[in-house]
Order: structure tokens, then sequence, then C-alpha cells
């Protein structure tokens, strides 16, 4: 079990899932993801589990609510211009509270797009684009090694707070293989048994339902999702630091980004720069409060992305005025590479920082 | 002797919201009624929908789940799916209108029953959108005045409407396709027993079974519920027959 | 002695079981119900109700609560 394997990221998720007892896989084929649901068809068949090529993604997601409300672990995965089309039944089961993990594989928009790497869905994820006051909770790996670890950990924090939780891979991560582990599911079971629906077998019957048309109720539900999100905001930010304690700059990105620009601060600290890399893990909930810590003493961060800006902002409601922040980034296609990562990183010292 | 009571799957002080004379009443006690003549009640998950047909877990006591519009086939494939992964056979059924089954959710409620989903779905139809306020919906019929077609439904500029019971039966996962009528008590006992048929061949797990249920809707028909029955009986059954379309329970 | 029960509170005057019953034990009674209008109510002073339970089967309200034959 401890033994190094080479995998693709995709069929980590895939394996992970399967591990920590994912009982429920609907999909709709879409590149870059596709292959989570080719290798669960087989392995889900042959152990009698629910698993259904449904007929959008609409049906997906919508199968994935019902299947939650069931208690079982229930997973589906897309990408991007598809996930676009589940954001109704995310609205309706955060509402719900019905725990539901949500594979999005990314590729480029916006629209059709292309199959080509990007990170434009950090605003679709961490805002959504579902109606109402809701909050999924957003997971985002930088490694095949996390693909499996933050598996296990969304459906973990999808039971633990009864709330959608997405998955947020990189499609260059989805479809990259390199060595992991294929570790155990480190998370307990929650116990469901006080509000599934299995039939109102010596107990009074339950429904689950977003329609309020009591304005007061209506006003009560969504508080107390609130407190929900409160403590989610408190409990589960986790971030990586790398070499932050006493850096001057600080580099920011998500996901597989945050991987080349380890090599940029590398670069830089030989050169005695004090730089250091800011990572978050959890995309929602954002960690703010450390990023405010590392902002009274860093005097400049540079976010960068494989989009226009989107977690930008993020980094600014972190750091307020407490520093300077200048963006690197690019929407579509390769990635940028450590060299040309160097040279706008240089850009900037020389325009922007000229007194480091 | 007591001959007739409310039935035990109706939730104790129930009062139906429904407009007056409105047959989402009458439809919602006979399925409470098959419910408890089936024994079900214990074993049972009720998806209700958008529209009026949502109310139905505020009277209906059994476990009941909300879909999103037009969703309702598609999370009641997922219920039945998840407990079956369990090892766990529930009776799951849908309540619908025919806006809801049959216009925004036709590719749900189609591919479930292509895919011979062992669900049963009920379709409320009333020839409009009813809690918008009677608007034209995939059944409006031609002619018929809604406030958006309020010069009646014209094939050429509004197109046609759907058979739903007809187009389900078409399915080769459809087990069971039919449609019924509220009218009078001769066609309420004749819809109670097809509805009780379609029960049962979920629980014989054939496949997908259907019942579309003529409705009136007197508040947007504009017409008192007598004469709502009325228009059922001589206008609306010509166009939507009342027919068992499909049956192979037996094959 | 047949006899049904009546919940006026959920009647809403659509006065679908006065046009079924066979006997005409049902009418119109002068308590004003939830919808405006005057509710139903069974009246049957010479004993004619003969449980067939039709006001009950139509009745959308579920406000026939008892047929008791």
């Amino acid at each position: 079990m401890d033994e190094k394997v080479l995998l693709k990221g995709n069929i980590a998720i895939a394996k992970a899932a399967l591990n920590c007892g994912c009982s429920c896989y609907f999909g709709y084929p879409i590149t870059p993801q596709t292959d989570i649901g080719e290798y669960l068809s087989l392995e889900m068949q042959k152990k009698n589990l629910a698993y259904v090529c449904a007929e959008s993604e609409i049906g997906a997601i919508n199968m994935a609510l019902g299947a939650a409300s069931s208690g079982e672990k229930v997973m589906t995965s897309s990408s991007s211009c598809a996930v676009a089309l589940m954001q109704e039944a995310l609205s309706y089961a955060s509402s719900d509270e019905l725990p539901i993990v949500l594979v999005n594989v990314m590729r480029a928009g916006p629209g059709q797009g292309y199959i080509y790497p990007s990170q434009g869905d950090y605003n679709q994820a961490t805002i959504g684009g579902g109606n109402g006051d809701y909050k999924t909770i957003v997971l985002s790996p930088s490694s095949v090694q996390e693909c499996i670890d933050l598996t296990y950990k969304s459906f973990y924090l999808a039971q633990k707070y009864k709330n959608p939780t997405i998955l947020l891979v990189d499609g260059l991560l989805g479809q990259m293989a390199e060595p992991a582990i294929i570790t155990k599911n480190p998370y307990p079971d929650i116990d469901n048994s006080s509000w599934i629906l299995d039939g109102a077998k010596n107990r009074p019957s339950r429904n689950i339902h977003s329609l309020e048309p009591d304005q007061n109720k209506l006003n009560q539900h969504i508080l107390k999702l609130y407190q929900k999100y409160q403590q989610i905001e408190k409990n589960e930010p986790v971030w990586e630091e790398y070499l932050c304690e006493d850096a001057d700059i600080i580099l920011t990105a998500f996901g597989t980004m945050a991987r080349s620009i380890k090599a940029v601060c590398n670069h830089f600290r030989k050169t005695r720069i004090k730089m250091g890399v800011f990572r978050p893990v959890t995309l929602y909930p954002f960690p703010y409060k450390r990023l405010r810590e590392l902002s009274v003493k860093a005097r400049y961060f540079i976010d960068i992305e494989m989009n226009m800006g989107q977690m930008l902002k993020d980094i600014r409601l972190g750091v307020l005025s407490n520093a300077q922040i200048s963006f690197i980034g690019k929407p579509v296609g390769d990635w940028l590479r450590k060299e040309e990562i160097i040279s706008a990183v240089n850009n900037i010292i020389k325009e922007q920082y000229a007194s480091i | 002797m007591q001959v007739y009571s409310i039935p035990k799957s109706i939730k104790k002080d129930s009062k139906f919201t429904f407009c007056k004379g409105c047959d989402h009443g009458v439809a919602i006690k006979i399925i409470a009624e098959i419910i408890d003549e089936l024994n079900l009640k214990e074993n049972t998950i009720a998806i209700s929908s958008s529209g009026c047909s949502v109310l139905l877990y505020n009277f209906l006591d059994v476990d009941c789940l909300e879909a999103p519009h037009g969703r309702a086939c598609a999370v009641a494939t997922g219920v039945k799916r998840a407990h079956r992964a369990k090892g766990q056979d529930k009776f799951v059924f849908t309540y619908q209108g025919d806006g809801d089954f049959a216009s925004i959710g036709l590719g749900e409620s189609m591919h479930s029953a292509l895919r011979g989903e062992n669900i049963t779905a009920i379709c409320i139809n009333n020839t409009n959108y009813g809690m918008t306020g009677g608007q034209m919906g995939p059944t409006s019929t031609m002619g018929q005045l809604t406030t958006t077609s309020p010069l009646g439904r014209n094939k050429e500029y509004h197109g046609f409407p759907i058979k739903t019971a007809e187009q389900i039966a078409l399915c080769e996962g459809t087990q069971f396709s039919a449609r019924v009528a509220l009218y009078d008590v001769k066609n309420i006992l004749k819809a109670k027993k097809i509805i009780k048929k379609a029960f049962e061949c979920q629980l014989k797990g054939g496949g997908f079974s259907f019942v579309e249920i003529l409705s009136s809707c007197p508040t947007n028909w504009k017409l008192s519920p007598q004469d709502s029955h009325k228009k059922i009986e001589e206008e609306l059954t010509k166009i939507y027959p009342l027919e068992i379309f499909k049956d192979t329970t037996n094959d | 002695m047949s006899y049904i029960k009546l919940d006026q509170n959920k009647c809403k005057s659509c006065y679908l079981c006065i046009d079924v019953c066979p006997h005409k034990l049902l009418k119109k009674s002068s308590h004003i119900g939830s919808t405006g209008e005057l509710t139903v109510e069974f009246s049957d002073t010479e004993n004619k109700c003969i449980g067939c339970a039709q006001c009950a089967i139509v009745c959308p309200e579920i406000a026939i609560v008892e047929v008791n034959r």
C-alpha cells in the first residue's frame, strides 16, 4: 500500500474515491476528465455500485443530488463549461445541505474554449454561478499525491459539513502522471442517520427541500447556513508556505502553478532576494488570516495564475493595503515556464520595487 | 362501519393549499391511498418538483426530496440507484407537472424512461403553467388561450403540444404508460387502479412506469370546478385520450 | 344508518360533492369559508345517506373526513 506507483491525476482521484467508499458516480464525458468516469465504470460495475452514464451534466449532478440524500458517498466529475451546467443543482444541494463531491478538471474557456491548460474556473468554483447566498468548499491539489489526499478530504468535508465540495484540478494535473502513494483514507465516516432519506420507518417522515414560502423561516435557514460557513472558515483553511517567514517578496499561486514558482523562489533566494511562496490549498475557505499575518512583514506580493487574475482579488482581500501586489498571468496554453516567470518577476522588481 | 377515512399516508391535520377545485388534491389523496394499500409508507422516497406539485411534501407523510425544476426523474434515478448500491430496494416515485416533466425536464424524463429506470413518474397535466399564472405550456392545446398565447395556441406561431404518455410509451425501457383523468367518480376510481398498477410495476422491478393525469386548473382556465371537469371530459379527452398506451407487465 | 363527517375548515366551496350526492344531502351552509364563499354542510334528516362515499372521492380538499355505513 505504501509503495510509490506511477499515476495520472485523474486515475488517482478515481482510485481514492473508491478507496474511501464512494458508492455512487454519475457523469458525462468531457475532456480532460473523461478517464475518471472511464476508470470508475468498470470498477463500480464489478462491485455492483451505482454508476450511470447520464444524459447530460444536468442529469449527472441531479442524480448525485438524489443519491446524496441516501447518505451514500457520491461523486460526479466534469470540466469547466460543463460544470457551468451544474451550477443550479449546486445551489440546491447547498440549500438542501447535501454532500456531493464534484471534481472539476479544468479546461480553457470562456464558452467551449478548448482543452488547453488554464486555471479559469477559480471564480466559478469559489464564488459559484448558482443563485442565492451559498458557498461550496473548494480544494486545490498541486500534485498527483494531493489528488489522492484531497479526494479523501473532499468526501470527509462534504459529509462533515453536509455541503457540496469541489475538487478543482488543473487539466494539466489530471492528465499528468507522476509517482504517488495510494494511502488509506485517514478520515472517519460521519454518522448521517439523523437526516438521510431512507423511508420513514420507526421515525417521522423527513423532507429535504429548498422552497420556503415563509420569509422568516427562509431567513433563518440562510442564517443557519452562514453559521456553518463561519465554522468552515474558522476550522478548515489549509495552505502551504515555502520560505515565507523572513520573505520580503511572497509569490502566490494555486494548484500546479505553485510548483513551478518554488523553483523561481529558489532562483531569487540565490541572488539574496528574500522570497517565499504562499499557496492556498483550500480556495474556500481562503486562508485570509495567514496571508494578512504574512503581509505585515512582507512588503510585496506577486500573484501568478493561469488566468487573468481570479485569485488576485482574494490576495488583495487578505493583504489589504499592508503590501504592494502585482500580477503575472496568462489565460491559456503552455504553462508559464520558470524562465518566463523569473523574467516577469525581475521586471516587476525593477519597475516597482526599486528599493529591494 | 367506517367505509372511508383520510389515508394514513396523508400528514395529520393537512390542509391542501391548492386552488379551489384543483385536481391536485384528488391526485395526492389517491396516491396516499395506494401507498397505504400497498403498505409502502415506510419504504418510500417521493420526489417533488417545481410548480404546484412541489407542495407534495407538505401533505404526504413519507420521506420526500424536492428536485430542481424538471430534474425529478434524474434525482429519482440517483435515489433509487444509491439505495440499490446499499443493497436496499426503495420505492421511488416522482410527482411532477406537465411543464416540469415534459418541457424543462423532458431530457431527464425521457432518458429515465429510455434507460428503463425502475421508478414511477406521475405527471399532472393541466395544459398550462399553473403556479406562475397560466402561461402556455408544452401541453397547451391548439387554440387554447393562455397569458402567453393570448390569441390562442397556433401551430404556425407556437408549434404543437406534446402527447406525453404516448411519447413515453415509445421508449424501450418503459414498462407501463397510461393517461387517466379525475373529472368524475368513475374516472377517479379508474385512475387509482391504473396508478396502483404503475406502482406495482416498480415493485416487480420491470422498468419505467408512467401515469399522466389530466387535471383541472379552474383558476387559470377561468372556469368553475364543474366547468373545468366538463372541459376535460368533452374537450381534452378527445385530444389526450384516456388509455393504457403500453403495458408489458405480463410479458 | 349511514353518515359522513365534513370538516368545514377544509372546505373551499367547490361544491363538487353537492353534484355527486345521489340524494342531495349536501348543500351550501350559512358559514363563510376560506374562499369567501359558503361552505358545504351535510344534512340528512330522513336518513337517506347510503354511505356511497362519492362525495369523499371527489372532494379535492379531504374535507370529507369520514364516511360511515
